[in-house]
């Protein structure tokens, strides 16, 4: 076994869960929060006034992505998760993050 | 008459320039991670593509994050302007041209709403995949549950980032920012 084979063989796949994951959960977040926007529940606030609040939901949105992208990353990046539950969650928070986002669902819920 | 006005050249700054050059970028990038997805991470035909599939993703990335930028504090500000009291041409004020037609009304009410959050979705999702791609390399060959959600997560990004350009070039087509 060469060095580069045994480097390939020591790297964990936390470190693409994490990414993968945090991602997801960043879109989730934006679908969430727009949802919430719509339904009066909770008003983003406007950062930038021309652009209104749209700014303030997209900022949070990065942000909640970002420390989940941290804390996954640290709990993760050395072990070797099964991806069939990373593929789960990733389908799942980005179909809610996707709906959230989409404006006939709202209706639903307000 | 003005051929370009400022409004008009960032939009196409934004919507051609950008993002149709982001949507060739996703179709390098899926016809790459296709033909690169069954080689031997030790080819040296698979690590040269394995970088620029890398570097791909990065600019994809970046491209994504420019757009949405561009699209949320330069374009959106002068697509949402309120026209003055009394005002009986819109032309000028693109939400309010929409809003006043109902034939027109959806493409504020769904698609300028869809578009204004979704494309943040594909700037997040493909930075993750930019990521995953380059720490990993060849590795990623040696794994092919993570190179399959890899490669799933660019299909989602396009897709989302198609549908958006597309909404765009209706909502452009009615109204556009002059």
């Amino acid at each position: 076994m060469n060095q580069q084979d045994r480097s390939l063989s020591t790297l964990t796949n936390g470190a693409a869960a994490a990414a993968l994951v945090a991602a997801a959960f960043g879109a989730c977040a934006m679908g969430l929060i727009v949802l919430l926007n719509e339904v009066g529940v909770f008003v983003a606030p406007t950062l930038y006034a021309p652009a209104g609040g749209v700014s303030g939901r997209t900022t949070i949105a990065v942000a909640v992505w970002l420390i989940a992208w941290v804390v996954l990353h640290r709990r993760w990046h050395d072990q070797d998760l099964n991806m069939r539950n990373v593929v789960m969650a990733a389908v799942v928070l980005i179909l809610l993050g996707v709906a959230g986002t989409f404006p006939p669902l709202w209706g639903l819920f307000g | 008459m003005t051929l370009f006005t400022t409004g008009s050249l960032w939009t196409m700054f934004h919507g051609l320039v950008l993002g149709g050059g982001v949507l060739f970028g996703f179709s390098a990038a899926m016809y790459c991670m296709w033909s690169v997805r069954a080689d031997n991470h030790n080819d040296a035909s698979a690590r040269r593509r394995c970088t620029h599939l890398g570097r791909l993703t990065i600019l994809i990335a970046a491209m994504l994050w420019v757009i949405v930028f561009i699209g949320t504090y330069v374009n959106y500000p002068a697509y949402r302007v309120t026209p003055p009291e009394g005002t009986t041409d819109l032309s000028a004020y693109p939400r309010a041209l929409l809003r006043a037609n109902p034939d027109t009304a959806w493409l504020h009410s769904f698609a300028l709403e869809f578009k204004e959050h979704a494309g943040w979705i594909a700037a997040i999702l493909m930075t993750g995949v930019a990521f995953v791609i380059n720490r990993y390399h060849t590795a990623l060959l040696t794994k092919p549950p993570v190179f399959n959600i890899t490669a799933g997560f660019v299909l989602v990004g396009f897709v989302i980032t198609a549908i958006v350009g597309l909404l765009g070039v209706f909502v452009n087509k009615v109204a556009p920012i002059i």
